[in-house]
């Protein structure tokens, strides 16, 4: 267990060192982002002296050496365009899209599981055929479409929900203020409807399809028949034989989704004009304000690699086989 | 994605007619912004919505009136020395911040000089163009009430680029820290910062009279979640609004649409640097007749009705109505004229149908409909026979560096803000051959030489007026600009609104009411 955690510590490294070099990389090839902070009417030693101020002066290797320096010195650089510590903004950003994505994935568990179970006990009946194409029909929309639809007729013509915004829960909470934090739930939840259902649309209609599969061909093996044979009642074998086995696959694509969703909350936050960290990491690349896009990368890394690392715990405490 | 909103928002506008409008808070006028706010420093900000905002919160020297004319705020009266570089400002008596310190001299001197500071280290719109464009040298607090602005040489626009800047007090200034100084403001205007909830809204309160108590800015990126926020009656004025969605609006029953003729001047660039002489169609453009010719080849006013949706004149140089030359007329689009030219100017149809090959280069999703507007121009000169390459870039990594090295073309498409108080800062895009904003490399004298004349403080009113006059006129027969339209900007006002949008971009709106 112990030996585990060391090798996935020093993976975690490695995987942060690259992701840092492939995005600096990348915001690089894009030119000289000195241009996109000075005026158009500019003189040449204006340019030199705020490409000077912006540390672009220096050579490449040099601007990322010294930046990974500073990270291991928990110095994040500052946010170009903000003029504020890069991992402040960030951080500011983050819980706004925690709680996004949080209840998008519970969203899309809770309706997934049951859809998906549902459709294995009636595998090729009407109602199996509905769910899957529903099912279908949620991995095909794009997120973007979804979100707008959603805001002309739940927002706009049916007034059920707020069409843009968002009302804080977790920045209170994370403050202590636990009385403004439950005060703001209600609202919070409210506000969080259209754009979850937006960003989990696709992992509901994944999850559901991959419940089922893995329903039917637990459904089949042996010891359900076993169970079965003993009398035990139908629900129990389902949910104490068949879904405990069924869940283990399901399990690794929700942490792995968790990620997937964070990177996936773009559009819809700039669709529902979510004050979220997509948003802020699509403003800062366009921005090329590269200690925030830097910044936002290795908190995104960091959530992804810790994710990974509880399903892979949660995935050997609920399989005796797999051992770490 | 232009034709999809367009269908979503036809299909939405059938269920229209049944909505109960809900109504913004009373006394506050909420806006809808497309852009997020970074900063609340007055040296660091260089975005227009973001300055829009602060301008509610500082004041200003003088204020630019919509009509143009340059009007006291802060100061009462202004000299300039006789020499041309000074210009003393007297403050009115018993000005306060908004912490209650009295505004001085010095602290008008302070908020100078602290921006051009160069330990501070700002890239912001005050110490990159204005300073720059008036060559600014310092500030210095002559009494408690006068401040002298000081400039290297004499220079017509220095009054309205003085005006743009806006002040702040010493003491509170002096005991922040940049970082804190950014998200505090400690301002002069009518407003003063209640709230600002990063990425979602800023909140305004009145701090001076104002027919409007409330002012919230509302940050929503996506266009079409803003008209619908305007529909549900949950905003009153949106910013920036997609022709697309104009009809839709329109035909609410409590909305409607503005249409402000803006300043912003859009055109068609073309290099004439020696290194791109060498390539393709660069050789070519180097002619006058055939930059001439290419004129009359696009139809510019059909670009407007068909692309954005406005009905526009056609330019005649980089200077704004009113102050352009009242004597030159648009070139009309006259394809035949434009076949005729080329011929007359050696570039005759070869066996293929093409005169010459030139490269086009444009960035993406910059101006109103761009992509769409750049690739009618290209149709519409391969049509007399140029073979045009265009080139679409990414606008901030692909484009923007070309053009700050004044590397973009042969031809290149581009705008370049304006104003109306004064025609001499349209024309400062061009006022040196080696200007960073020079990005044709144009170098005729007829055009340079006449700078001197303008900055000569001995010259006349009408000896400066007749030189500029000569200058639009090298401009439109000679000049390095294909000449296109000043851009529309619309806004969508809810019907309680009273509010009369400007040409310049600029959103103030403690004159606006509501009813």
């Amino acid at each position: 267990m112990w030996t585990f955690l060391v090798r996935r510590l020093l993976q975690s490294v490695v995987v942060l060192l690259g992701v840092t070099l492939i995005s600096f990389i990348s915001l690089q090839i894009g030119g000289d982002p000195t241009y996109l902070f000075v005026s158009e009417n500019a003189s040449t030693e204006e340019i030199e002296r705020a490409r000077a101020v912006l540390g672009f002066d220096r050579p490449l290797h040099i601007q990322y050496l010294s930046y990974v320096w500073d990270v291991m010195r928990l110095d994040f650089g500052r946010s170009l365009t903000f003029r504020q510590p890069a991992m402040d903004v960030v951080l500011a950003a983050l819980p706004a899209t925690i709680e996004l994505t949080l209840f998008s994935l519970i969203l899309a568990v809770l309706i997934s599981i049951p859809l998906g179970i549902v459709s294995a006990l009636y595998r090729g009946k009407p109602v199996d055929g509905g769910i899957m194409t529903f099912a279908m029909i949620g991995q095909s929309i794009p997120n973007f479409w979804m979100g707008i639809m959603m805001i002309m007729f739940f927002g706009l013509y049916l007034r059920w929900f707020p069409i843009s915004g968002h009302v804080p829960f977790l920045v209170p909470l994370f403050a202590g203020d636990f009385a403004r934090a439950w005060a703001n739930l209600p609202q919070s939840l409210h506000y969080m409807i259209m754009p979850a259902i937006a960003v989990g649309s696709y992992t509901l209609a994944r999850n559901a399809r991959l419940v089922r599969s893995s329903m039917l061909e637990v459904l089949q093996q042996d010891y359900v028949r076993t169970a079965r044979s003993k009398g035990i009642s139908e629900t129990r074998v389902i949910v104490h034989h068949a879904l405990r086995n069924a869940w283990l696959p399901v399990i690794t694509m929700i942490g792995l989704e968790f990620g997937f969703l964070l990177g996936g909350v773009v559009v819809v936050e700039t669709v529902f004009s979510y004050p979220g960290i997509g948003r802020l990491v699509f403003n800062a690349i366009n921005q090329r304000d590269i200690p925030v896009v830097q910044a936002s990368v290795i908190v995104l890394a960091l959530v992804f690699i810790l994710l990974n690392l509880i399903v892979d715990l949660i995935y050997a405490r609920l399989d005796p086989r797999v051992k770490l | 994605m232009i034709r999809l909103r367009a269908m979503l928002w036809a299909t939405a506008a059938l269920g229209l007619p049944g909505l109960a409008v809900a109504q913004a808070p009373e006394n506050t006028i909420v806006t809808a912004l497309s852009a997020d706010i970074t900063t609340f420093d007055i040296a660091q900000v260089s975005e227009r919505g973001n300055s829009n905002i602060m301008r509610h919160i500082f004041a200003t020297l003088q204020t630019t009136q919509p009509d143009g004319s340059i009007s006291p705020d802060l100061a009462e009266s202004l000299e300039v020395t006789e020499d041309g570089t000074g210009y003393i400002y007297t403050l009115h008596e018993g000005l306060t911040c908004h912490d209650g310190e009295s505004l001085m001299a010095e602290d008008v001197a302070y908020t100078f000089n602290r921006a051009k500071d160069p330990e501070n280290g700002f890239t912001g719109n005050v110490p990159g163009f204005l300073f720059s464009g008036m060559q600014f040298i310092d500030a210095v607090a002559l009494d408690d009430l006068r401040v002298q602005i000081n400039i290297r040489t004499p220079n017509p626009i220095a009054q309205g680029l003085i005006a743009e800047v806006m002040i702040h007090c010493k003491d509170a200034y002096e005991a922040m820290s940049l970082d804190e100084a950014g998200m505090n403001p400690v301002g002069s205007g009518r407003y003063r910062l209640t709230e600002w909830d990063r990425g979602s809204q800023v909140v305004l309160e009145a701090v001076r009279d104002t027919p409007v108590e409330r002012l919230v800015f509302r940050i929503i990126p996506e266009a079409s979640t803003r008209t619908a926020e305007l529909l549900a009656g949950n905003v009153d004025l949106v910013t920036n609004v997609p022709p697309d969605q104009i009809d839709v609006i329109e035909n609410a029953a409590d909305s409607s649409v503005y249409i402000a003729q803006g300043l912003r001047r859009i055109y068609v660039g073309f290099n004439l640097s020696e290194e791109f002489a060498q390539l393709p169609g660069g050789d070519a453009i180097q002619d006058p007749a055939v930059r001439r010719a290419l004129q009359y080849a696009v139809d510019v006013p059909s670009i407007c009705t068909q692309l954005l949706n406005f009905e526009c004149e056609r330019a005649t140089g980089l200077v704004n109505p009113p102050h352009n030359h009242p004597d030159l007329e648009p070139y009309p689009y006259d394809p035949d004229m434009a076949e005729q030219l080329l011929d007359e100017a050696g570039w005759e149809r070869g066996a293929d149908g093409n005169r010459f090959s030139i490269r086009f280069q444009a960035g993406r999703d910059r101006y109103l409909n761009d992509v769409n507007v750049v690739q009618a121009i290209t149709q519409m000169l391969q049509d007399v026979g140029v073979d045009v390459d265009l080139q679409i870039l990414d606008w901030a990594s692909g484009y923007v560096p070309l053009i700050r090295e004044r590397r973009a073309g042969p031809m290149y498409f581009l705008g370049t803000g304006g104003n109306i108080w004064s025609p001499y800062i349209d024309m400062n895009d061009l006022n040196s051959v080696e200007a960073g904003t020079n990005y044709t490399h144009w170098d005729d004298p007829r055009w340079f030489d006449g700078w001197d004349v303008l900055r000569d403080p001995s010259a006349t009113e009408a000896e400066r007026e007749e030189t500029r006059l000569e200058m639009l006129r090298v401009f439109y027969e000679d000049g390095p600009w294909l000449h296109l339209y000043s851009q529309p900007d619309f806004y969508a006002m809810s019907s309680r609104l009273n509010f009369e949008p400007r040409q310049d971009e600029r959103v103030y709106l403690w004159t606006a009411t509501l009813d």
